[in-house]
């Protein structure tokens, strides 16, 4: 099944390009307008047929329009990721050496820590140990705010977290490099951050906390899937994504 | 011709498609900062051992950037075998749904691209100096958005090849003037420009008469509608 | 500066800049003080606030004139893979 791409997937792709990544409402309307923008047929309830299109052809250059969930409100978003490292691909030139190097600390301390956040104090501490050429503390709050800006890292409070984006291109990266000390969702199996945890010791089991919420929806007492110990963490409101009918 | 025609023999399909893919990336990466690829850059840094089959590998990427991406390749400085990548997509007539974040340089570029352009085609570098001025860009300050402004225009602008700032010789202090860059000829489209400036001034575009004739007979103005979808 | 733009219509010069910036600052959506006396006195200087926003109000009317390709980001990729060094903290 070759389906042909035509100028509306080019315009989508093209869209996803600058974006890095969109959510499913956002999706949707792009690709409404991407068909009636180039007089092609819109099917609505064929979004993923037409990204599926577009992925056949980006293969060969590995790259994906990948859709993966968010942390924060459980709403499924598409990102357009890169799959494939090599002399090429390492010529990218939006950060410099040591900028990758301290991310990559970033990324250690989130995915080490027991909440999944890094504060900025312990990501300034890790600099430490850098091998590239060191920043200088100005820099690194810029090279912070750069990562928040480019949506590889979101910031609450002055804690860190992977973002969205970040966890649907980097999880195969994530399980390969995390082996030992990744988790993942017990309800989505996808890997997770951001969480509620079994307190049964023997269990241990972690859920999104949008998981949690779909999942323990109307159940009047809420036991772990897994060792059906109760669970006592508060049950967070499942969040609507907006309405699409915004322009 | 016949080299790659013996050179492609000695090579696989697959070996010749992931050359392809990486040509590929090659250029999506160097537009990343508008900086041109130097053909002999592509060669040492991708093609290597597979240079020999170089012209057959480029037509292939070309076909992928143009077929799946929508993206022209187009040779700029044919001398100097520099090559850019150029939207064949028009921007679209409906607002998209999605606000991607935009530039502020690509508004200063805009600027002093017009500026050029509705003065003949060159100035000197004071005439955008002083209008920035009026803009609140001070050359001499630091500016929120753009930094170092002077070496924003004189080299940023300048490597991406969107302005040429050359020195105008026997002037003392030294001077220097400014004309389009190789990539904005091929990348910036005089006639929208002229039409911005008809709607800004209230205008009928035609009563710039040579802009208006310049817009529309240089290979610039690629007025071909739905050219893109001609495969 | 309007009227002496549109008076020398048709002429390749006829292009006025201090038209083009008054238009531009309109654009970026200037915020003139008040007082326009004071303007006078300081030898013509335009006064006024501009938006955060001002550039990038400019670079969407720009928009259309560019045919700019996207670019494409990424994170995987531009960096050795490597695992992390072996954890320090007493467990
Ligand atoms: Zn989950
Ligand atoms: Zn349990």
């Amino acid at each position: 099944m070759s389906r042909q791409m035509g100028d509306s997937h080019r315009r989508f792709l093209q869209t996803m390009m600058a974006s890095g990544i969109i959510d499913e409402s956002g999706a949707k309307a792009l690709h409404q307008h991407c068909c009636e923008t180039h007089s092609t047929q819109y099917a609505p309830d064929r979004l993923d047929d037409f990204i599926d299109t577009i992925n056949s052809k980006l293969q060969p250059m590995f790259m994906q329009i990948r859709k993966g969930m968010s942390e924060d409100n459980g709403h499924q978003h598409y990102a357009l990721v890169n799959m494939v490292e090599n002399d090429v691909t390492r010529m990218s030139s939006d950060y410099a050496d040591n900028e990758l190097e301290l991310f990559k600390k970033t990324m250690d301390l989130i995915v080490g820590s027991e909440d999944g956040k890094a504060s900025s104090t312990d990501i300034l501490n890790s600099t430490d140990s850098m091998t590239t050429k060191k920043l200088k503390k100005s820099e690194i709050e810029n090279l912070l705010n750069r990562l928040v800006q480019d949506k590889w890292l979101s910031e609450k409070r002055g804690k860190y977290t992977l973002s969205t984006r970040c966890i649907i291109e980097m999880e195969p990266y994530i399980r390969a490099m995390y082996q030992d000390q990744v988790k993942v969702c017990h309800i989505c199996h996808a890997i997770a951050f951001q969480c509620q945890i079994c307190e049964n010791p023997t269990c241990g089991i972690k859920i999104h906390n949008p998981c949690v919420a779909r999942y323990f929806k109307g159940r009047t007492e809420p036991r772990c899937p897994a060792c059906e110990d109760f669970w006592p963490h508060e049950i967070p409101e499942v969040r609507r994504p907006r309405s699409q009918s915004r322009r | 011709t016949s080299q790659v025609q013996r050179g492609l023999q000695k090579v696989t399909e697959a070996q010749v498609e992931q050359k392809t893919a990486e040509v590929v990336q090659y250029f999506l990466v160097k537009e990343q900062r508008k900086v041109p690829v130097r053909r002999a850059d592509l060669v040492k840094h991708v093609l290597k051992e597979h240079r020999n089959i170089y012209p057959e590998i480029l037509k292939r990427a070309a076909r992928t950037l143009d077929q799946v991406f929508g993206l022209k390749l187009v040779e700029i400085d044919p001398k100097n075998h520099l090559y850019v990548l150029i939207n064949n997509l028009e921007t679209s007539e409906g607002a998209p749904p999605i606000n991607s974040s935009t530039d502020p340089k690509r508004g200063l570029l805009f600027v002093i691209l017009s500026v050029i352009f509705m003065k003949g085609g060159v100035v000197r570098e004071n005439v955008i100096w002083n209008l920035l001025k009026k803009l609140r860009v001070d050359p001499g300050e630091k500016h929120e958005d753009f930094g170092d402004v002077k070496k924003v225009v004189t080299d940023e602008f300048v490597r991406q090849r969107y302005l040429e700032f050359v020195r105008i010789p026997h002037t003392e202090p030294v001077e220097h003037e400014l004309r389009w860059g190789q990539r904005a000829e091929k990348e910036v489209s005089k006639s929208k420009i002229l039409d911005v400036m008809g709607q800004l001034h209230d205008r009928d575009p035609q009563s710039w008469s040579q802009q208006y004739r310049e817009a529309h007979s240089s290979q610039n103005s690629t007025q071909q509608p739905g050219s893109s979808s001609q495969r | 500066g309007k009227e002496k733009a549109t008076q020398l219509f048709s002429d390749g010069a006829a292009f006025d800049p201090t038209a083009f910036t008054e238009h531009l600052l309109s654009i970026m959506g200037i915020n003139r003080l008040e007082d326009a006396e004071d303007e006078q006195q300081n030898g013509g200087a335009v006064d006024g606030y501009l938006p955060q926003d001002a550039w990038h109000r400019v670079a969407r009317r720009a928009e259309c004139c560019f045919k700019a390709a996207p670019s494409f980001h990424y994170m995987f990729g531009s960096f050795h893979a490597e695992p992390p060094p072996p954890k320090q903290r007493i467990e």
